[in-house]
């Protein structure tokens, strides 16, 4: 008796959103990259099923950050001055994406102004030719000043801009509608939060076809399996038709991993040694995300970039 | 041998003009308690809530500084009443906004009035045998021939009109029978009543006296206290009152309350301060009806668990506490007088039964009034207090949730909120252009929101664009729309001379969102747990001392209740004095009333790993998950089209 075929079908799939702009469109971007698509869980499919592979944006910072160990800012030292040069040596890493981080305007960590920031927009959309994602400093009041500014300095490259939250999500909505670009909605691991931001924002008149979705990320070790789960059921729903969770999802591995002092701390001779423990943190991280859904991982080290780039590659 | 410390003061309280002696040291909260003035402080004196403010006109005090009171105030001698220490004789000043001003509200006409609810119920068929009766009695003298003791001789009488297999009568009633007896020729009226399955002999009375027999029926809620005078010959309801519960000088919610007597060892004084409040509606009424205090016989009481514990002053501690157990669910009948309630001397006085320390004996009289548990078809009923609770089922099995829902839409923790009383804004509408029009109990000038007014005000500014699916206010141009103490705030009725403005604040919104999705989310649960969906429902009871108007449709849109269609839904008012009337009039019914309470089974929202889910997915409008409010999306896409 031949063994029957079983393959589980959906009613829905996640949404594909397209990021960058060449010239024929009105941008500057080389190329242009699509995320999403997947009518299937992660390995759990057919192949044709499995949407577009995943990407990996590396963080830019907008000023040179003093919080990073010496692991992981080594790679970057000599650029770390510059968000252009930086952003190019990343590329040269293997990012798909760049996304430019203004931690710089943040009121506490240098409160750099609206024009520093748009400078260095304008810095790294000269020197690199992938998208751009631009994300805030998190601070809603700082980010509603700023990054309007930077929104309309990159107008016509379509890009991803964020992150709108629950409490504070129009002025960002209204400006990347205004100036074309893509929006990152964000929650605090909570999965129903996450949905109604995304309805508020569409409320507001945002195609939900260019919205992509953000959920705090937990790292290994420090909370990975919340963030696995939300990833996990966020893809669930989305293959189950609801077109208010079926958002590609990005996810902050870089900054999360990196807080861990597993992947920092030097002084562990029973640790293993820093210089590798820390990117297979980071890795370790990312691989998991990946399999739960995430569509954009963003990273920090170019170790990681080269393990979790072998990983998509084996997947997908 | 007093020491400096325990120097007594005195404090006036204005514009009231009391005046209460305190011990030195104790705080402003403390001497409003000894006065019995009503200062709103939700947080039960512990310093967080900055509700308790009051003007210290003249004295010395010593307050802990606090950041709820802004500059202006602290330069008005403005203080936390709760925070503030009284080192000498002092004036202190009540502002206007604690509102609940001594005295009675007027008993807004509930239920029985409200024009849908006669149509759909028509109260459970329970034939008039109230609890408490007075018969009279014609027996013949004893002679030579028949030597039948007096004692016997009147349970042959009752027994000859009453079916009763097991009587029994009090000593003292026994002590005076046979002078009654012999002084009225036998003759007499025998108040008996039931007392589980025994029926006692309460009173022996000289001659026909049976004509007036009169029963009180007890709301006895956290906030309000109503009561229902019935006349139990008639079956009618001859008056009604209603007032606030004086115990919440001690905690908005009763949890705060068994708190505050842990804490202070009061809960003879929560007990004196209930009891005073259901005696003061007694003789208020009996006056008024020209009825003397000892031809009420009975007293049947729905309340829940915590208030009955207050009643009966039975230890409420470990209703707080896992695993959240009453002291007893089923109180057995009781003389009236032995809680201090002023009805006859023997009257007897019945609690419904609970069914947890969460779902009181005012639900099962809920389902009672409503008949949910004779139903074929499933029915959902929701009693909107303050807390939510949620029965749902039929004749053959029973569910129940309570969700701590918070007292919003009681008009409590809302800045101009209030109860169904006169000046209460029980309909508010806003048309296209967001100009408002206002409907008040009595037609007063509005004063605040009641129930269905926050409502319709919810309902409104959503659906009008003032606020989005979160509740929060959008930015729009409109001189109403301001900053205020607290945030910003939408002015519903604009000041006039005497009466000032009426305003809804974004805390109030973000209140009243959490109170219905309090609500929905039990509803889910239960309705998840029994694989239930909406269109299963025959009826959805919604009951609660909202006001008179409340727009079922506005319920539906701001996503409070389960998708159904209209006709289906009832707005059935207070099904919980509804249903100690019943009871009060029928021993069948309260027979029934025990039956619902055992029968029903109780889900521990606390304990329910979805219940918060289904909160936060709730706390939006209508909700997050559109697919459960098809007909919604549907109005919605039709008005898009109209515009």
């Amino acid at each position: 008796m031949p063994i029957p075929e079983l393959v589980q079908t959906h009613a829905g799939s996640v949404s594909r959103v397209t990021l960058g702009a060449t010239k024929e469109q009105g941008g500057t971007r080389t190329h242009t990259v699509t995320i999403g698509g997947a009518a299937s869980v992660v390995y759990g499919g057919l192949p044709e099923k499995a949407g577009d592979r995943p990407l990996i944006a590396m963080d830019v910072l907008d000023t040179r950050p003093d919080d990073w160990p010496e692991s992981l800012s080594q790679s970057f030292d000599d650029v770390m001055d510059s968000p252009g040069k930086w952003a190019a040596k990343c590329v040269e890493c293997g990012a798909d994406l760049i996304c430019l981080v203004f931690d710089g305007i943040h009121p506490d960590k240098g409160d750099k102004t609206a024009a520093d920031a748009v400078a260095a927009t304008r810095e790294v959309l000269g020197a690199v030719g992938v998208p751009l994602i631009l994300w805030g400093c998190e601070n809603a009041d700082k980010d509603n000043q700023v990054m309007p500014k930077v929104s309309e300095a990159a107008k016509g490259e379509n890009c991803l801009i964020g992150i709108v939250e629950q409490d504070n999500y129009k002025a960002i909505t209204a400006v990347a509608l205004a100036d074309g670009h893509n929006l990152i909605t964000g929650a605090p691991l909570d999965i129903n939060i996450g949905k109604q931001v995304n309805i508020l924002v569409t409320d507001m008149g945002f195609p939900a076809e260019r919205i992509v979705t953000y959920q705090s990320t937990g790292a290994l070790g420090y909370g990975i399996e919340y963030a696995y789960s939300i990833g996990e059921r966020q893809r669930l729903a989305a293959l189950s038709g609801d077109k208010m969770m079926a958002m590609p999802a990005i996810c902050n591995v870089g900054f999360e991993a990196w807080r861990a002092k597993e992947a920092k701390l030097a002084d562990a001779p029973g640790w293993g040694d820093v210089a590798a423990r820390g990117p297979m943190w980071e890795a370790t991280t990312a691989i998991c995300l990946l399999q739960a859904g995430a569509d954009i991982i963003r990273l920090r080290h170019p170790k990681s970039v080269a393990i979790v780039k072998n990983f998509i590659d084996e997947i997908w | 041998m007093k020491s400096g410390k325990d120097k007594c003061l005195s404090v006036h309280f204005e514009p009231m003009g009391q005046k209460v002696e305190v011990q030195q040291g104790e705080s402003i909260l403390d001497a409003a308690h000894k006065a019995n003035i009503y200062l709103s402080s939700i947080c039960g004196g512990d310093g967080y809530c900055g509700k308790c403010k009051v003007v210290v006109d003249k004295g010395h005090y010593q307050s802990r500084s606090t950041n709820l009171l802004t500059p202006d105030e602290l330069a008005q001698d403005m203080v936390l009443a709760c925070q503030t220490k009284i080192l000498s004789d002092m004036i202190v000043t009540v502002p206007k906004r604690h509102g609940l001003e001594a005295g009675h509200i007027l008993a807004a006409s509930d239920v029985s009035e409200c024009r849908q609810m006669k149509r759909q119920l028509k109260g459970p068929a329970f034939a008039i045998d109230p609890v408490v009766r007075k018969i009279f009695l014609k027996m013949s003298a004893p002679t030579v021939h028949d030597h039948t003791a007096d004692h016997e001789r009147l349970y042959l009488a009752i027994r000859d009109t009453l079916d009763a297999p097991i009587i029994q009568t009090g000593f003292r009633v026994l002590q005076t029978l046979s002078s009654v007896m012999k002084k009225s020729s036998y003759q007499v009226t025998a108040t008996v009543g039931q007392r589980g399955g025994t029926l006692e002999v309460v009173e022996v009375q000289a001659g026909d006296q049976s004509g007036r027999n009169y029963g009180v029926a007890i709301d006895l809620g956290t906030t309000t206290v109503v009561a229902h005078l019935v006349d139990l010959i008639t079956g009618k309801v001859l008056d009604k009152e209603a007032t606030y519960n004086s115990q919440i000088n001690f905690g908005e919610d009763y949890i705060r309350r068994i708190i505050y007597a842990e804490e202070h060892d009061a809960f003879d004084q929560l007990q004196d301060r209930i009891v005073q409040d259901v005696n003061d509606l007694l003789t208020t009424i009996a006056a008024r009806q020209c009825i003397g205090l000892s031809d009420i016989t009975a007293c049947m009481v729905a309340g829940n668990t915590a208030m009955i514990h207050f009643l009966l002053n039975l230890d409420p501690t470990r209703i707080r506490r896992e695993p959240y157990v009453a002291s007893a669910d089923f109180v057995p009948p009781i003389r009236a007088a032995e809680a201090g309630i002023q009805i006859n001397k023997r009257g007897l006085m019945y609690c419904f039964p609970s069914v947890a320390a969460y779902v009181g004996g005012d639900i099962v009289a809920g389902v009672l009034a409503t008949g949910l548990n004779e139903s074929e078809g499933l029915c959902l009923l929701v009693d909107i207090g303050t807390n939510g609770e949620v029965v749902l089922g039929n004749r053959d099995w029973m569910m129940c949730a309570s969700s701590s829902a918070g007292p919003a839409f009681e008009g409590s923790g809302v800045k101009h909120g209030m109860r169904a009383v006169k000046g209460a804004i029980e309909q508010f509408r806003m048309s296209s252009t967001r100009r408002i029009t206002v409907r008040t109990i009595g037609n007063g000038h509005p004063v605040g929101l009641c129930g269905s007014g926050l409502l319709d005000t919810l309902a409104e500014l959503y659906y009008r664009g003032v606020i989005d699916r979160t509740g929060r206010f959008l930015d729009i141009p409109d001189k109403r729309l301001i900053e205020g103490d607290e945030g910003l705030q939408f002015q519903l009725v604009a000041p006039d001379g005497e009466h000032p403005e009426v305003v809804i604040t974004q805390i109030d919104i973000n209140n009243l969102i959490r109170s219905k999705a309090g609500v929905f989310a039990a509803i889910r649960v239960l309705m998840r747990a029994t694989e239930i969906s909406p269109g299963d429902l025959d009826a959805v009871y919604l009951a609660g001392g909202f006001g008179n108007f409340l727009n079922i449709q506005h319920a539906l849109r701001i996503g409070m209740l389960p998708d159904v269609s209209l006709e289906k839904v009832w707005f059935v008012g207070n099904t919980s004095i509804m249903g100690a009337n019943a009871a009060l009039l029928s021993h069948q019914a309260l027979n029934v009333s025990q039956q619902i309470a055992q029968s029903m089974t109780y889900v521990d929202l606390m304990s329910d790993p979805s219940y918060m889910e289904e909160f936060i997915r709730a706390s939006f409008l209508p909700h997050t998950d559109l697919s459960l409010f098809p007909s919604i999306q549907v109005k919605q896409a039709e008005s898009a089209n109209q515009e």
